[in-house]
């Protein structure tokens, strides 16, 4: 008697953890659920929490990862408006939004969620070709708009796919989209890297022919202003000179009292600056004061 | 708990037991299995609720979960390091995030097919004709060509219920915003900024494109730096080589002509320093040159005034006199007899370097 309350606590107690494993279900944070009733979605439960169900086989409750998947497409070619073979490969955040609509499109398949990426593959590729195909390559790959278009065209290619997963009720978000791979083909590589080939080859020349040409003007303009500097530098000493000839000149009156002195006396100055260094002089009798061999005295003695 | 109900138990036991000695032995082994039991289940309860401690490491934040829903709001619900105890599952459940440290990815979307042997060797596959997208990746530029560049960003996680509880897997999301941001970059630089004239502003911009992509997909992280490096197709290697080559050869060019830029215009200044200077001296030459003779004659002239005649021969005598002094060799030629003058050999053959010759005649 005594014990029995202790009995019936501990059955109470593994009844309602019995019951509460039937009829209460988890979802997590990252999770979604669909809570089936006879094999139909019935009930979405996207907020995480514990939720009551009827027990199996009822209810029962197929839950989803709603985290953001990331998915990238393979490479498909698309033509540009103007004609290019251009390669295109998106990445691509999708999550789970209404588990009821995504349930039974997919869950069907062992692997929902790569089931859902082939869908969304087919989707991108769709939407691809169609946006790449209003666009010009230039759209792409531009130095001129600063990529505005590029993001153009990544929207662009964004908003056809959301469209196409609204209007068939796939139960799916894409939340973000980027181009992560841009090729051209093969043979077309080929192509640029013989166009590229043959840039550098007028950017090696240019350069070549511009060093050489800016060395030639370095030189000559140096060579020029060094004969104008000398030139310049003549002018002054004319001028330099010519004042000291006008200051010489002043000095020249003096002179003027008498010429013959004068000149008699430039003579001399002459004559022994002339004769300073070793020097050989051949004379005749007839230079003074040698003429004195030839008897000049006798004519002063005649006298 | 366990206890008080069980000793309350046991003295009212024998009142009630009947006298059949079999059903008091069977009760006798009942109630010590019960005993037992209840040890055990009380163990369990302990060894249950102990298993709810958990240690997060210094590296780490950790989120509890109550019926699958965060315990706390933002930035309240995550748990530093230490010790942390929850009930255990199926109450609560804890989730740890590594956060303090950087993580880091690569993006290779934009490089050539290579495998990690040969990126430590440092050697690269030989290079095909072409390039196949599917295999060899590529960036296109702005200009219509085809660089490789691959990019490494570290990143710090800031929001790490949105980093844990949001994506399936963050770090891809990370690399293909990095993916993205290389190619939207490359696409609207041109090939030489991005090899050569402007490394930096490439990195610069591809590190701002990934901030931008990261921030518009709330992925939750802080970007830390992002590095890029970039090459030309190795099929071009030469022709690249050759153009830096020009443009090496290029600046020797210029430099050559500097030089010889310098060494013109210093040798004209040089020169032109020269002639003013050789003008100069002449100028003070020529002036000092007249005022002396200025000042002789000025000192002569009264003395001439007195007697010219004798002036003239008295200077000219003193004149000759020390001319002849000076005069190393002299040599007179004396008038022949018939008046004829005569011939005369004189060979010129003196070992200094200088000689002057004065030949005068009267």
């Amino acid at each position: 008697m005594n014990r029995k309350p202790l009995t019936l606590v501990i059955g109470a107690v593994l009844i309602i953890i019995f019951g509460l494993l039937l009829f209460v279900f988890q979802v997590r944070k990252s999770e979604v659920a669909v809570v089936t009733t006879f094999g139909r979605a019935t009930r979405p439960i996207t907020e995480p929490g514990a939720y009551f169900k009827w027990p199996w086989p009822i209810q029962m409750v197929h839950r989803f990862d709603q985290r953001v998947q990331n998915f990238e497409d393979k490479l498909t070619e698309g033509l540009t408006r103007d004609g290019f073979n251009l390669l295109t490969s998106v990445y691509v955040g999708w999550k789970i939004t209404e588990p009821t609509n995504f349930f039974p499109k997919f869950a069907g398949s062992t692997e929902p969620i790569a089931e859902a990426e082939r869908s969304l593959e087919r989707l991108s590729g769709n939407a691809k070709r169609a946006v790449v195909g209003q666009h010009d390559l230039a759209d792409l790959v531009s130095a001129t708009d600063d990529g505005k278009n590029f993001l153009v065209i990544e929207t662009e290619i964004l908003k056809a796919i959301q469209s196409q997963l609204a209007a068939n009720n796939y139960g799916l978000e894409v939340t973000f989209l980027g181009i992560k791979k841009l090729g051209l083909p093969d043979s077309v590589t080929q192509s640029v890297f013989e166009q590229m080939t043959s840039e550098r080859k007028v950017l090696t020349d240019k350069l070549q022919f511009e060093g050489e040409r800016e060395a030639q003007n370095i030189r000559s303009d140096a060579e020029r202003r060094a004969s104008e500097m000398l030139a310049n530098a003549e002018g002054r000493a004319t001028q330099i000179k010519g004042e000291g000839e006008a200051e010489a000149a002043k000095s020249l009156e003096v002179f003027k009292q008498n010429q013959d002195l004068a000149i008699f006396i430039f003579r001399l100055n002459a004559l022994e600056g002339s004769l300073k260094d070793r020097s050989v002089l051949i004379f005749d009798q007839h230079t003074p004061p040698f003429d004195l061999f030839r008897g000049a005295s006798p004519n002063l003695l005649k006298k | 708990m366990n206890d008080q109900p069980h000793s309350h138990g046991q003295p009212g036991l024998p009142s009630e037991t009947p006298v059949d000695a079999g059903s008091q032995a069977l009760s006798e082994a009942l109630r010590s299995s019960f005993a037992i039991v209840k040890i055990v289940m009380a163990i369990l309860l302990v060894v249950f609720l102990a298993s709810g401690f958990f240690k997060v490491n210094p590296q780490e934040q950790a989120i509890i979960l109550r019926f699958g829903k965060p315990v706390g709001e933002g930035p309240h619900a995550l748990l530093g390091p230490g010790l942390h105890w929850s009930f255990p599952y199926p109450i609560d459940e804890y989730v740890k995030v590594s956060i303090t440290g950087i993580q880091k990815v690569n993006s290779t979307v934009g490089w050539y097919a290579t495998t990690p042997e040969q990126e430590l060797a440092g050697s690269e596959p030989p290079p095909n004709a072409s390039l196949n997208p599917a295999v060899d990746g590529y960036a296109l530029t702005a200009d219509g060509n085809i660089v490789h560049t691959r990019a490494t960003l570290t990143y710090r996680i800031h929001d790490p219920i949105r980093y844990v509880f949001s994506f399936v897997s963050a770090s891809n999301a990370v690399q293909s915003a990095l993916d993205n941001a290389l190619l939207y970059t490359a696409s609207h630089f041109n090939v030489d900024d991005i090899l050569t004239r402007d490394i930096a502003g490439f990195n610069e911009a591809v590190s701002k494109r990934v901030t931008e992509v990261v921030e518009a997909e709330n992925l939750g992280i802080i970007v830390e730096q992002c590095i890029v490096q970039s090459i030309p197709p190795r099929q071009l290697k030469d022709a690249f080589a050759n153009v830096l080559k020009a443009e090496i050869n290029r600046s020797k060019v210029l430099n050559d002509a500097r030089s010889y830029e310098n060494q013109v215009l210093s040798k004209a200044s040089a020169d032109s320093r020269s002639r003013t200077n050789a003008a100069e001296s002449e100028r003070t030459r020529l002036v000092n040159d007249v005022s002396s003779r200025a000042d002789q004659f000025n000192k002569l002239l009264p003395k001439y005034r007195e007697n010219p005649n004798l002036f003239v021969q008295q200077r000219l005598t003193e004149t000759l006199g020390r001319v002849f002094t000076n005069v190393q060799d002299k040599i007179l030629v004396p008038e022949s007899a018939d008046g004829n003058s005569m011939e005369l050999r004189y060979l010129f053959n003196r070992e200094l370097p200088k000689p002057k010759t004065e030949e005068t005649k009267p």
